[in-house]
């Protein structure tokens, strides 16, 4: 493999470790917004921008998490057939379906941008009494989209190293 | 071409994908994207990313990552093994005994938890080995565990229930009371199932030896301490959430607070322990993420091209069936489909198809909720796709193979279509408590 596609694999691979482990703490501002909303419904006043927020934290926290997520192998197949073949056969089965995955984060990414733009463009509010922007989430969508989409072109890289003979580091 | 086929056209490349072992998301996507574009063009470009904003309006899918957490938090925080030791000691003088006390500890691990990966953790960590070294039969063991794991996603609180409220408009209260005899009932059935089973073939669970058995009555009473803080755990989320004070969401954090705190209470919660709990909880959320934000988007092209129409065309009209006959071909193509396909896609796709069809034919949606839901457990157990199989794969001991694991989950897949044809026959079996609750 190319000294830059090495280099490439080792940068992608190292930061969506690093936007992984914080999505994944995440969770716990999920669980604080929500506990605030439980306390302050019954205590005080009820809060208005309680479940938005919550609500926009689930979605960073599965597009940020989602390239880290693809890294350590936690998306299912069936491995009906998958599971009876070689190392070096699933690596070169995985380089060429993994083009199709490919194909779907352009389009996800795509339409991200697109209705980005729009909201970006119009001040796009959301129908709610809090009523935030939604530009700030959208950006934050397509950010996670985009490290998916890194992440899986490392993953090509890698299944075609190995299934070549000379898998990545 | 017409949009029989092309529906036809897209399972059969999502089959051929998921056959050559593309990620499970990848297939579903690239198939509806695919779809998309060629059927509308331009128009079809955006409905990848309209998937993602539409599962961000589907708020109360909140509980599915704190669900997760919280389980893994459980299975972390040692209530389970106060739990086992309790079924351990009263129910170890029975043939059998000790899987009927692993049946014991799933119920009550669902009761606190909304999916099976919490009772499949704690199954497959704390009584499998448990029970492999006291000579039970390791066929029946594996299936014990993966059949009491799926009562997880019946016995409230169930996340799969969430899914299908969002999806049918049911609220979610009624769905979850409405699962709680069934699941109780289907407890019952696997516990029946086993004692008949061991008084029939003795060798495949005998009782604890007999010098183990001398427990006095004041140890038996105080291992029933055990259960106080799952009560305690089950009150906070189920019951101030069926009570009206906490909101759906609300309750599933005051959930995954409350099993943190057990698990401090208890003296588990170490830094490395909290950092695993989260890295765990990010994949498999992650996992059911991106699948169901593909799964919507391959819903939203099947809408498009009128599927439910066409659906109710062919039953109906083309083959004359009675509201009974659509029901049951519903259920068995749910099965054959779900054994094939993933089934949290299963459940996004095939739910929207059939729910307007079940509101037509007059039926309840909240009874039909269950009978999903019931299916969605058979499917999660059936070779060759089925998240427990999965489950149980990944955690099992060495000694148990593929085989075994394939071969145990046929008695209970008897047992729960036997429960699933109760509960078909006699919906008061479901309606009952939520009417008794919620006065109708």
């Amino acid at each position: 493999m190319p000294k830059a596609v090495t280099i490439y694999v080792r940068y992608v691979d190292k930061a969506n470790r690093f936007v992984g482990i914080f999505a994944m703490y995440l969770i716990f501002a999920m669980i604080g917004i929500l506990f605030y909303s439980t306390i302050s419904k019954s205590f005080f006043n009820p809060s208005l921008w309680t479940l938005e927020m919550a609500q926009f934290t689930m979605v960073a926290y599965y597009l940020l998490g989602g390239g880290y997520s693809m890294q350590t192998h936690s998306h299912v197949r069936m491995d009906l057939l998958y599971d009876r073949w070689s190392d070096k056969t699933k690596a070169a089965v995985d380089a060429v379906t993994i083009c199709f995955m490919i194909f779907y984060l352009c389009l996800l990414l795509y339409g991200g941008f697109s209705s980005t733009h729009y909201a970006l463009q119009y001040g796009e509010q959301s129908y709610s009494v809090w009523a935030p922007k939604m530009a700030p989430i959208k950006i934050v969508m397509c950010v996670g989209i985009f490290l998916m989409l890194l992440q899986a072109l490392a993953t090509f890289f890698k299944n075609l190293a190995s299934a070549r003979g000379e898998p990545l580091p | 071409m017409s949009y029989e086929l092309i529906a036809l056209a897209m399972f059969g490349t999502m089959m051929v994908m998921l056959l050559t072992g593309q990620r499970v998301f990848g297939a579903i996507g690239f198939v509806a994207v695919a779809a998309a574009l060629l059927l509308w063009g331009d128009g079809g470009s955006e409905m990848a990313f309209s998937a993602a904003i539409k599962l961000m309006k589907w708020y109360p899918l909140l509980t599915l990552p704190l669900f997760i957490y919280m389980g893994y938090m459980l299975s972390e925080s040692g209530i389970a093994e106060d739990l086992y030791r309790m079924f351990h000691v009263w129910a170890g003088p029975l043939r059998g005994g000790l899987a009927v006390g692993t049946i014991g500890l799933m119920v009550v691990i669902s009761a606190m938890n909304g999916l099976s990966v919490a009772g499949m953790a704690i199954g497959a960590t704390i009584a499998l080995p448990e029970l492999l070294r006291r000579g039970y039969d390791k066929v029946m063991v594996t299936g014990v565990i993966q059949a009491g794991s799926s009562l997880g996603i019946l016995v409230p609180p169930s996340v799969v229930l969430v899914l299908y409220g969002m999806i049918a408009r049911q609220p979610i209260g009624q769905l979850w009371l409405a699962g709680a005899i069934p699941g109780l009932m289907m407890a019952t059935l696997f516990v029946i199932y086993i004692v008949v089973r061991c008084r029939l073939q003795p060798d495949l669970g005998p009782p604890l030896p007999k010098e183990e058995r001398q427990v006095t009555w004041g140890t038996k009473l105080r291992l029933l301490r055990a259960g106080i803080l799952p009560l305690l755990i089950f009150f906070l989320m189920t019951g101030l959430f069926l009570m009206g004070i906490t909101s759906l969401v609300e309750s599933s954090a005051v959930g995954a607070v409350s099993a943190t705190l057990a698990a401090l209470f208890k003296g588990r919660l170490t830094p490395q322990v909290l950092h695993d709990t989260v890295r765990k909880t990010l994949g498999i959320s992650c996992m059911f993420m991106w699948i169901i934000m593909a799964a919507l988007c391959f819903g939203a092209v099947f809408d498009g091209l009128g599927a439910v129409k066409a659906l109710e065309a062919l039953f109906l009209e083309q083959w004359g069936l009675g509201p009974w006959e659509v029901l049951i071909m519903m259920q068995l193509s749910y099965i054959i489909l779900g054994m094939f396909l993933d089934d949290t896609a299963m459940l996004v796709i095939v739910a929207p198809l059939y729910v307007p069809l079940v509101r037509e034919l007059g039926f309840d949606l909240i009874w039909y909720g269950v009978l999903y839901t019931i299916t969605c457990q058979i499917a999660y157990m059936t070779p060759p796709f089925g998240y427990n199989l999965f489950l149980m794969r990944a955690m099992a001991p060495p000694e148990i193979t593929l085989g075994d694991i394939y071969r145990s989950i046929i008695p209970f897949v008897i047992v729960m279509t036997i429960g699933l044809a109760i509960v078909t026959a006699f919906p008061q079996v479901a309606l009952w408590l939520p009417g008794l609750h919620y006065g109708q």
